[in-house]
């Protein structure tokens, strides 16, 4: 067993047995935590409450250290602002079909690549390709292959009289929150498709093949077999691309900036533009405050359901 | 028999066009950087590469600050993995294999810190690096990068050394050897493909990166790659064919060394999302 340093441990959580953990010294965890917990609340936790502080005054760009504070002003000016209304549906509209678009898409992908066949590897390494790269590299062929004359979408989509007016995709008001929720669902489905394909191959093959007994179709099994395993998965999988949605800067900057005419303005670019073009770094902070209160809601409301699913689980 | 094999020829099929459509912009940066100018703008594009034209990747090295931007890449990638590491390793083995008062606190601190956009916190970070003199620094963006990525990574290890049993750390004790021996004698060779993992989604984490690299470096000579290939967008000197030159050199590390780890990389994710 272990050698105890110092004094033997005291009080009621540290005497419960766990055979999986080390007991006898209390002082130690704390030790290996502290550089990765001093470090995250000087680069996380002070942000954080400067972020707030921030909301509350008229801090500007150019004097971002000396300001005064001016109570919820900010946020009654945002909030009496038809622009952030806008970019508060934009970035419903963009989130909601992020999710709906990555989640079912990777489920679709995950499912099929489930299947045994020969080069199965290959295809699967060609799919995550996506994923590993740049979004900057991503923004910079998107907008090329969407080039209004000669780009290789529109080119492909004349011979056969589909492309939109003038070809114009990021310029449109119409197509360009299309044009980038197709790059953004391009670029994460092999995520989603990733781990729920983890998740499908934990399904115990014997559950399969009873199911098959019992003479279930491939769709019967699937409501009886597969989803109730991967579901938490899926889930997780959901809240994370919602999450990562809310949070989703570099593409939408590089393709649009927002525009045009706001029609691509989510939050995070709302704020962006307002902190540092605008330069009103109190403006921003509250935008921002909001888009972390939205986030935050969504994650409690999701593990609130998830708990719920999972007791219901139990006690079926 | 036979309606299954035409099911399975149905679901290659479907996958070949999905892994298309996942290839075809790489595919089609690469036409593009081998592509003449006067093909560029043609009436009927040239769909294959034209290897007569790879001289354009030259031009690129020569005609574009590149390598500098690479460099400062590299810098930042590599001490964004490296700070990310060393925080990350003894974290994830205290949540592992301690008990201790406060733990959930920290377990929930490192979730939640997947909540904070970059954008919302470049505000803040822009501020608190005027006041600490942090702005104009390579050093800045890795302390910064770090920050961000370190929890997911604490958390993916914390579920390998999970898997761990505590029978190797017993037996080693036994034998005389101390905490620190045991955790970088015992448990870091045996989760070596996590740790692996963990560091190339920290390097790319900081390879990739481009919000604070735009907003906290305003001199051309700190521009990482990201920051270097952005300004290309509306800028009409430069021909396209040296920008995705740029894009393609810029990608590829990415691209190679994912698919050589892909294994750990999504074993690791999986485990880390499941457990969140």
């Amino acid at each position: 067993m272990t050698t105890p340093v110092g004094a033997p441990p005291q009080g009621g959580s540290a005497r419960r047995r766990d055979p999986r953990r080390i007991h006898g010294l209390r002082g130690l965890p704390y030790l290996l935590i502290a550089p990765a917990a001093i470090y995250l609340i000087v680069f996380q936790g002070l942000p954080l409450i400067q972020e707030f502080r921030l909301a509350l005054s008229n801090a500007k760009l150019f004097r971002p250290n000396e300001f005064d504070f001016v109570g919820f002003t900010n946020f009654v000016r945002i909030f009496q602002d038809d622009g952030f209304w806008q970019s508060v549906s934009i970035t419903a509209i963009y989130v909601v079909c992020c999710v709906l678009g990555t989640v079912f898409v990777g489920l679709g992908v995950a499912l099929l690549l489930n299947h045994n066949f020969a080069g199965r590897g290959v295809l699967r390494s060609l799919v995550i390709i996506p994923w590993a790269a740049p979004p900057v590299a991503i923004a910079l062929i998107a907008i090329w292959m969407l080039d209004a004359r000669y780009g290789i979408v529109n080119r492909a989509l004349r011979t056969v009289d589909l492309a939109p007016d003038g070809g114009n995709w990021l310029n449109s008001t119409t197509f360009a929150l299309p044009a980038i929720l197709i790059v953004t669902i391009w670029q994460l489905f092999p995520f989603t498709s990733v781990v729920i394909l983890a998740a499908l191959q934990s399904v115990p093959a014997e559950l399969h093949e009873a199911a098959m007994i019992d003479g279930a179709n491939n769709r019967q099994r699937f409501a009886a077999v597969t989803w109730p395993t991967i579901r938490p998965t899926v889930g997780l999988v959901a809240i994370l691309m919602t999450i990562w949605s809310i949070r989703r800067f570099e593409l939408i900057w590089l393709m649009t900036q927002g525009g045009p005419v706001g029609s691509t303005n989510t939050l995070v670019i709302d704020l962006y533009r307002e902190s540092f073009i605008i330069r009103d770094l109190g403006q921003g902070a509250a935008i921002g405050i909001v888009g972390l209160l939205v986030s935050l809601t969504i994650t409690v409301f999701y593990f609130i359901l998830s708990n719920r699913a999972a007791r219901s689980e139990v006690t079926r | 028999m036979k309606r299954s094999k035409i099911g399975i020829t149905a679901v290659i099929v479907v996958l070949l066009v999905v892994a298309g459509l996942a290839v075809f912009p790489f595919y089609w940066m690469f036409v593009t950087a081998t592509t003449s100018t006067s093909g560029l703008y043609s009436d009927s594009p040239q769909l294959f590469p034209n290897l007569g034209d790879l001289g354009n990747f030259a031009d690129a090295f020569t005609d574009t600050p590149i390598m500098q931007w690479l460099g400062n890449s590299l810098v930042v990638a590599g001490g964004t993995m490296v700070l990310a590491v060393v925080l990350a390793v003894p974290t994830a083995y205290a949540m592992s294999r301690f008990g201790f008062r406060g733990k959930w606190v920290v377990g929930l601190s490192l979730f939640l810190t997947q909540m904070l956009p970059e954008a919302v916190l470049v505000v803040p970070l822009f501020s608190i690096f005027v006041a600490l003199g942090l702005l104009n620094s390579l050093l800045g963006l890795i302390l910064v990068n770090a920050a961000f990525v370190m929890p997911v990574i604490a958390l993916v290890l914390k579920g390998a050394i999970d898997s761990v049993p505590i029978d190797i750390d017993e037996a080693a004790r036994v034998d005389g050897a101390s905490r620190g021996r045991v955790l970088t004698g015992m448990i870091v060779p045996i989760i070596a493909p996590s740790l692996a993992a963990t560091s190339v989604i920290a390097f790319f984490h900081g390879w990739n990166e481009y919000v604070f690299a735009l907003t906290f470096t305003s001199q051309d000579a700190l521009h990482t790659t990201s920051v270097g290939l952005a300004g290309f967008i509306g800028e009409l000197t430069t021909p396209t064919q040296q920008v995705m030159a740029v894009a393609i050199v810029y990608t590829l590390p990415a691209v190679v060394l994912y698919l050589l780890l892909q294994r750990f990389i999504v074993t690791g994710i999986a485990a880390g999302s499941v457990k969140g």
